[in-house]
């Protein structure tokens, strides 16, 4: 009874944690964002209060003859369209020059036109005087209108500064309050969140920890799996360690997908068991999850064939991924409640992110139809950074790339298991990518294991010599 | 002078910003339909004209319920009529018959098509595609026979009347009807939108193409399956109130095959993903004879060929623009685009001379 209950606290304890983590994450990541959102007001908010001071100012300066800012880039804005449109118009006469010419004498449009291009040029000459006059000192008293207009701009510009000051201040005074409340608010929740995990910790019991090794993350324990008469795998065990690239090579037809798929629960497996080190405190069966929740205990497929979305866009595809961290409900999606605006920016920035570790923002807006198979893959790849991966598992990842795109996928590879702090946990065909990314290695054949152990040893291993090359031993 | 402009300026960008927010056409939309209306109301428009458009915005409520079923769930259902004709039941027994409050006829009516989707959706878990649409034509087939029979709800083959509806005991009149099925149609335009913008459309379209990748993402394919057969089983009761609303009466023979099929016809020549294309499909296949085609006096003499005129449209359309009516609009969209460049360079060209 006592246990029991024991277990009912744990469990509740965990959703409380995991609720907190989500609350403080999102606070962290909403608080750049709606800090960027006032600012991008304020700067809007001092163009127009610029422009404005700008169109007052006007007529005075004109008066005074003084060439403000704005009205130097008037001025020069009215000379340059007069430029561009006599050049249009003396392009349109050397065309219709030409007309004429296949059709009269030459001498006669010869006469005309150098008559119509003096014309033309007079009439230019007249518009950029009439600008320029424009522009200039008017008659009269000027010192006075300088005067005046000095003091009237001084005037504008302090109100103006006053003002923009004075919204400054409110801004930064939102932004402050914003950061302190997020802040406090960030801080009690990792308060929070210690304590539980400390209380988690405490009541930790060691019957279901104990059942594999501390520092191993999942452990597969005699899994055997059969389709009829044919045995795809037979009785197989490994650990994959916590924080390593793990990769499972064998020859064609040896099972690799088929453990993939008992993993994440595709296929039931015959017999056998996969254990797995959700956190700290709890280890759980997989064979106990439905294959839609494995996702949320933190492990991620990729997929041998790419399987996205062809309908949407890249930045859609990967909110897709993100599916499990959403919290808004379906009624929040039917009324977009600013809470699911709020989210949804979140995910965005996430996603961004995620594009520009993997280099793919330009692709961002594109449908993924017609792109070439090295994004695609790489599409399937940042997909899965975006539900808080502990286990990443790829399927072939390497699988119709090129030897180029095989040795950044590596790079790629490494740099997100030290970002993303991810176990990964690889199907592969191509022997380099493995060699140099694994830490430890498993060879299987029809099913059965050959070796484990680090790439070198692998490769002199007598067993996967004979299984891959057919050499007698 | 100049802060004026300036003042203009802005009032053009924020018009700018306000026309670019994704509600904005179909309010306009509403708006334009609202005005026609009061035209209407005015004697300025025909008034028949007026009632093909709205029975045609109710089929068109239908059509988006099912565009969620098929062109982003993926799941084919030839139910559809069953369900439009027991919203008109409900309204027409509960309302009608009984008396009962019109806010108790809503409750009943979302119970039961929140009941009928569940029931569908936990069929489609086991079957797919040709399969269960025969499922659900054969449910809608079954439901047929029982508006026959059970005529204590429906009275049976001579039908149902609805006549002085009244709403908070106000008398509704056949103006206010209309009004209420455009703001109806409106709300429902916005409330769909607001899903397939949003994680629920993009896990029905993930589920669409590929079950795997949607389950493996952490879409449970049963919560999205029942969900997307109770919404558009929810958008074809609402529609048959509307329908009975409208039209005052219902009968058994209206709710057969061809209304589910003339309904799957609308959304696939529409083009089933594109909620303008929902409403050029649903106007095209029905509307369309309502409307244009009963102004020629060919049509008026022989009215049943203007089917020959929707067929024809249907196999020009699928066969040329598989993608929908709106893949037409798109297309004629670029293709005037190309034209105007096309102008533009010729008089340059003629003006101007080739560029240097």
């Amino acid at each position: 009874m006592a246990k029991m209950i024991d277990g009912l606290l744990q469990g509740f304890r965990l959703h409380r944690l995991n609720r907190l983590r989500d609350q403080k994450s999102f606070l962290e990541n909403y608080l750049p964002i709606l800090v960027k959102a006032i600012r991008d007001r304020e700067e809007r908010r001092i163009k127009l209060a610029r422009d404005r001071d700008g169109a007052a100012l006007r007529g005075p300066a004109l008066a005074a003859g003084v060439l403000t800012p704005a009205l130097e880039t008037e001025r020069s804005t009215a000379l340059a369209n007069i430029e561009e449109r006599y050049r249009w118009r003396a392009k349109a006469l050397a065309q219709s020059k030409k007309r004429a010419l296949s059709k009269s004498s030459e001498d006669m449009v010869v006469a005309t036109f150098a008559v119509r291009t003096e014309q033309l040029e007079h009439q230019k000459q007249v518009d950029l005087e009439s600008v320029g006059r424009r522009y200039a000192a008017s008659q009269g008293d000027l010192a006075a209108a300088r005067e005046a207009f000095r003091i009237q701009a001084e005037e504008v510009h302090a109100a103006t500064d006053a003002r923009l000051a004075a919204a400054k201040a409110k801004a930064d005074k939102i932004i402050a309050a914003k950061t302190a409340a997020y802040e406090t608010k960030t801080d009690e929740l990792g308060r929070k969140i210690e304590k539980v995990r400390n209380l988690l910790i405490a009541n930790k019991s060691d019957e279901t920890n104990a059942l594999i090794p501390e520092d191993s993350l999942l452990s597969v324990r005699n899994l055997s799996m059969r389709f009829g008469g044919l045995m795809a795998v037979d009785n197989l065990s490994f650990d994959v360690k916590k924080g390593e690239i793990f990769g499972l090579i064998g020859p064609n037809g040896a099972g690799k997908t088929t453990i993939f798929n008992c993993i994440t629960r595709f296929y039931r497996p015959t017999s056998g068991e996969m254990l797995y080190r959700k956190n700290a405190v709890e280890v759980i069966r997989l064979n106990d999850y439905p294959v839609h929740d494995i996702i949320r205990q933190g492990i991620v497929r990729t997929f041998q064939n790419v399987e996205l979305v062809w309908e949407l866009t890249i930045l859609d595809n990967l909110l897709v991924a993100a599916h499990t961290v959403y919290r808004t409900g379906f009624f929040g999606q039917l009324f977009h409640t600013p809470k699911l605006r709020r989210e949804e920016e979140v995910m965005r920035a996430k996603a961004f992110g995620v594009l520009g570790t993997l280099g793919l923002l330009p692709y961002a807006y594109a449908i993924p139809y017609g792109l070439p198979y090295g994004i695609l893959k790489k599409i399937e790849l940042a997909r899965t950074l975006m539900a808080h991966p502990k286990l990443i598992i790829l399927d072939e990842p390497a699988a119709g790339l090129n030897d180029k795109e095989t040795e950044e996928l590596a790079v790629l590879i490494k740099k997100i298991r030290d970002d993303y702090h991810a176990t990964i946990f690889l199907v592969e065909h191509d022997m380099g990518l493995v060699m140099d990314v694994c830490d430890t290695i498993c060879a299987i054949s029809f099913g059965k294991k050959l070796a484990i152990g680090t790439p070198a040893e692998i490769q002199s291993d007598k067993l996967v010599r004979s299984a891959y090359l057919g050499e007698e031993s | 002078m100049t802060t004026l402009r300036l003042s203009f300026d802005r009032i053009r960008k924020q018009l700018a910003i306000i026309a670019k927010h994704p509600y904005f056409g179909f309010v306009v939309f509403g708006a334009i339909l609202v005005v026609l209306r009061l035209l209407a109301l005015g004697g300025i428009i025909p008034n028949s004209l007026m009632k093909s458009l709205v029975i045609t915005m109710i089929y068109a409520i239908v059509a988006l319920g099912f565009s969620l079923l098929l062109g982003y769930a993926g799941l084919a259902s030839l139910g559809t009529a069953g369900f439009v004709g027991l919203g008109t039941y409900f309204i027409g027994h509960f309302s009608g018959t009984l008396g009962y409050p019109f806010l108790a006829t809503i409750l009943i009516s979302l119970l039961g098509a929140i009941v009928l989707g569940a029931i569908v959706g936990f069929i489609s878990l086991r079957i797919e595609g040709m399969y269960l649409a025969i499922i659900t034509l054969g449910l809608s087939e079954i439901m047929r026979e029982i508006f026959k029979s059970f005529t204590a709800f429906t009275n049976g083959v001579n039908g149902l009347g609805f006549r002085d509806f009244t709403l908070f005991e106000l008398e509704v009149s056949e103006a206010a009807v209309d009004f209420i099925v455009i703001f109806v149609f409106i709300l429902l335009i916005i409330g769909t939108l607001n899903i397939i913008k949003s994680p629920t459309g993009r896990a029905l379209l993930a589920m669409k193409n590929s079950d795997s990748a949607a389950q493996s993402m952490g879409i449970g394919l049963m919560k999205y399956r029942l969900l997307a057969f109770t919404l558009a089983t929810i958008y074809a009761v609402i529609g048959g109130l509307l329908y009975m609303m409208d039209q005052q009466f219902s009968i058994p023979t209206t709710w057969s095959l061809d209304f589910s099929l003339n309904i799957l016809a609308a959304v696939v020549v529409g083009g089933a993903q594109s909620i303008t294309g929902i409403i050029l499909g649903t106007f095209t296949i029905f509307g369309l004879n309502m409307t244009v085609l009963k102004e020629i006096a060919f049509f008026r003499e022989y009215p049943d060929a203007t089917w020959i005129v929707s067929g024809m449209l249907i196999i020009l359309i699928t066969m040329f623009y598989p993608g929908g009516l709106i893949r037409l609009l798109l297309a004629i969209k670029f293709w005037l685009i190309k034209i105007w460049k096309k102008l533009k360079r010729k008089w340059s060209v003629y003006r101007y001379g080739e560029d240097d």
